[in-house]
């Protein structure tokens, strides 16, 4: 491409629609009230047998029932929970928009220019079908047997089931059910997978691709596979006599995360599409950057080198001071490292002013919803930004030297936020970091 | 790039001049059970002449497609001749297609039978919590996360820009490719390396994809068996492969001496929703439109050709729709089979080597085409107008058009 045709573009993103299925709550209103309660998501977990894992506690979903938000319930009868959590939020954001497609405004708006782009997680793996098929697929000494694996799997598996495993299902049906002809996009980087999808949602839209996207996540990794998975790599937390503590950023005593499941979900939208059909207006999107950190696939760059290079690349975007910022809601995972790591790019990027900005993290209440964190993230913030009360970070005891900010201890606190810095980094150095302000024409 | 065709941009291009078919019958297994016995396979691929002696024990990490991704970058460093000092290390940004990878079994199969009675098909929890759990290797989980290609990548160039995964099967490398475009074009990196790998020739994903995905069964004819927009085509064939591309800012690239085969001219992405070609048409019109250019100046359309009934039926209603019949359409995956998110790069890879060396290349596979479209044949000939335009599709309806043109 010529050189002429880089450009900054001046089109302005705001948010005119939230949907949430949570921990703490099927709604929006629900999730935000039960963090400034300081409430906890945590408990047993009921989605299988997990008594005898080193893990057996996790921020699950209560009673959710997708034929309760959408009328269409059984296209999605062989989706994972994923992609069901994913459709009864994208629902509630798109109809607080009021752009579902029978919507008075939803029905007038150019579906062509109206976008989809999820950070929306895999499909859950049979797990039971996967692990006894290689059983029964070997051979006398002990060896996977081709011919007998698959001939196992070819009767045991469920075709739709595995069909609906696959990544781009998700995305094609909510574009499907909410008729969105625009770009549609889905990424997986881990924990920063819906953090991005809003970045890059708001770039499509100020680079002219769209002029309304539905953005967000929607992902559970409750299952046997997922816990596994995470405490060999002894990244959950094993506080097995006290769950509701487990959850502990920044925390002295922290020994890892606990996995949270949902979907949340944004409609965020072109200022002058949102004016002339006049949408309420939560909030402005003003800033993103990517990085990585290029170092290891396990541990975040020990002096904070990409996650550094993003919170400043963020705020470059949003053309704001670190003194501005009125409120950061941190990544925050209750790790050692990340939350060491975090605090020290914050001291790093905000000087002196550091000390001054409140940090919580509300994965303390929700657990770690992984690749819908950063979406449902955000939307705590847009509700900070609108409520003036911060969301605590819950379970802080004891102060870690390493981590020294003002990270909300414990209680929510009133202040007035008008500007909100949200980070996600995921595992393997993806960063990702957002910038929300008041809107203010 | 790695592909059933060969390894490297030369050997490729040759084999894609000489219109050397690729699938072959699956002999990395006994397969004799599967209603499918052909596929795409990369021969004799050893991760390890693709990585420095000492990165080569991260190779453990890595399931196959990393390991391919992996290598697919390597190769593409080397191709571009860049003098990675050079780069500045913030700006050089990483982006994957990536599929879901699939558990390698052995891996499993100790825990398993520790909690699996055989015969039986469910797994004791209990039994695999307190002995399945420690039979495992503890870094099990990152072999097979989807976002390790770009970040192992990453990691092994020291890639500190922009860096993310596209997850969206068969769409996912020209996602990925388009999103590149943005980035650059919004001045947040210089340089590029975007790419997409996937590997389904395994019981596990072949298993799977015979339950539920339209696939050539035409067994007794491998050679034969992706039948791009013909008349006899029954469905597609999953080949293995990894091709990556370097997407560069002009003057970054004229700077450093680089080789450039093509400019990139615009790109558009939509939800093709009744799956009918009227959104595919519209976003091929947009692509045109950002790249400045029309109709009467594509040369040929380097399709998707999934190769099933339905799936081409939509995708050439489109190409007529915007076209008429006046474009000729060249198939790749006649040749490699349907690499997933690997073909989409890998297509318009050999988009690009068409407008740098003005051969438009032949399709095999399709000696009676019935879409109603003029599907390249024969040999390869000259170009005679100065753009591609490149389309990716999944069958559940996303689509992306990238428009190439040639270098003035």
């Amino acid at each position: 491409m010529a050189q002429s045709h880089l450009m900054r573009s001046n089109r302005r993103i705001v948010i005119t629609g939230m949907g949430a299925i949570t921990p703490l709550g099927l709604n929006v209103a629900d999730t935000y009230r039960g963090c400034l309660e300081g409430k906890s998501g945590v408990g047993p977990i009921t989605h299988f047998d997990a008594s005898t894992f080193p893990t057996n506690f996790a921020s699950e979903v209560k009673g959710f029932d997708l034929a309760k938000f959408i009328t269409e319930p059984k296209r999605f009868e062989y989706c994972g929970i994923n992609g069901k959590f994913g459709a009864a939020a994208a629902e509630q954001a798109l109809a607080d928009a009021g752009l579902r497609p029978n919507d008075p405004c939803g029905s007038k708006a150019d579906r062509t220019r109206f976008g989809l782009y999820l950070g929306s997680g895999e499909g859950i793996t049979d797990f039971d079908g996967l692990i006894s098929n290689i059983v029964n697929g070997l051979d006398a000494t002990g060896k996977v047997d081709a011919k007998r694996f698959t001939e196992t799997c070819l009767k045991v598996f469920n075709p739709l089931h595995e069909a609906e495993q696959e990544f781009h299902t998700t995305p094609a049906h909510l574009a499907s059910v909410f008729d969105l002809q625009g770009p549609n996009f889905n990424c997986l980087t881990a924990c920063a997978a819906s953090a991005q999808a809003l970045g890059e949602g708001m770039e499509l839209i100020r680079c002219g691709d769209a002029d309304v996207m539905l953005v967000g996540g929607s992902h559970s990794m409750i299952h046997p596979m997922g816990i596994t998975g995470f405490n060999l790599l002894t990244a959950l937390s094993t506080r097995r006599d006290s769950p509701q503590k487990a959850s502990r950023p920044f925390d002295l005593n922290r020994d890892g995360f606990v996995l949270g499941e949902g979907a949340a979900m944004l409609v965020i939208e072109e200022l002058d599409h949102a004016k002339k059909r006049g949408a309420h207006i939560y909030a402005e999107l003003v800033g993103y950057c990517s990085t990585a950190d290029a170092f290891r696939v396990t541990d975040s760059h020990p002096d904070g080198r990409g996650a550094i290079a993003c919170v400043k690349g963020a705020l470059a975007d949003a053309g704001i001071s670190p003194a501005q910022v009125n409120y950061i809601n941190a990544h925050g995972t209750s790790t050692q490292v990340n939350d060491r790591v975090e605090s020290l790019t914050v001291r790093k990027v905000f000087g002196e002013h550091a000390d001054k900005v409140p940090m919580s993290s509300t994965k303390s209440c929700l657990g770690h919803m992984i690749a819908a964190a950063g979406a449902i993230e955000m939307i705590l913030c847009v509700e900070t930004i609108r409520n003036g009360v911060i969301p605590p970070t819950i379970n802080y005891d004891t102060p870690d030297p390493d981590c020294d900010l003002d990270y909300v201890p414990n209680q929510a606190r009133e202040a007035t936020v008008d500007c909100c810095l949200s980070n996600s980094f995921g595992f393997g150095g993806q960063n990702t970091s957002l910038v929300v302000k008041r809107f203010a024409d | 790039m790695l592909s059933p065709l060969g390894t490297r941009r030369a050997p490729v291009w040759e084999a894609i001049l000489a219109g050397t078919p690729g699938v072959k019958a699956i002999t990395a297994f006994d397969a004799s059970s599967l209603p499918v016995r052909v596929a795409g396979t990369i021969a004799d691929f050893d991760a390890k002449a693709y990585l420095e002696k000492k990165d080569r024990k991260q190779l453990r990490m890595m399931a196959r497609p990393i390991q391919l991704a992996v290598a697919g970058a390597w190769l593409a460093l080397e191709d571009c001749k860049v003098d990675k000092t050079t780069l500045d290390k913030t700006r050089f940004g990483v982006l994957y297609g990536s599929c879901m990878i699939p558990s390698e079994l052995p891996e499993l199969a100790e825990p398993g039978k520790l909690c699996v009675i055989p015969g039986e098909r469910v797994v004791n929890t209990k039994k695999w919590g307190i002995e399945g759990i420690p039979a495992i290797q503890p870094l099990w989980m990152l072999k097979y996360l989807p976002n390790m290609l770009a970040c192992q990548v990453s990691i092994l160039h020291d890639a500190q820009g922009p860096n993310n995964t596209i997850t969206e099967n068969d769409v996912a490398g020209i996602m990925a490719f388009g999103e590149s475009l943005r980035i650059l074009e919004r001045d947040r990196a210089d340089f590029f390396l975007v790419g997409g790998a996937e590997s389904k020739i395994n019981p596990l994903s072949l298993s799977r994809q015979c339950l539920f995905e339209t696939l050539s069964k035409r067994n007794d004819d491998p050679e034969g068996a992706h039948r791009p927009f013909d008349r006899d085509r029954e469905g597609t064939v999953l080949s293995e492969g990894s091709a990556v591309v370097v997407l560069e800012e002009y003057e970054h690239a004229k700077r450093r001496g680089a080789e450039i085969l093509a400019e990139v001219g615009g790109f558009s992405a939509g939800f093709d929703r009744a799956r009918d070609g009227k959104c595919l048409a519209r976003v091929i019109r947009q692509a045109m439109a950002a790249a400045g250019v029309g109709p009467g100046e594509i040369d040929h359309i380097s399709s998707h050709a999934q190769g099933a009934p339905i799936t081409d039926a939509w995708e050439a209603a489109a190409y007529r729709e915007v076209f008429g019949h006046n474009v000729p359409v060249h198939a790749l995956k006649g040749q490699t089979g349907n690499m997933g998110c690997a073909s989409g790069i890998l297509e318009l890879a050999t988009a690009a080597l068409a407008l740098s060396t003005g051969i438009r290349p032949a399709t095999i596979n399709c000696p009676n085409p019935d879409c109603g479209l003029v599907v390249t044949s024969g040999h390869g000939t000259k170009m005679e107008k100065p753009c591609v335009v490149k389309v990716s599709l999944s069958q559940l309806g996303q689509v992306c058009v990238v428009v190439l043109k040639a270098i003035q």
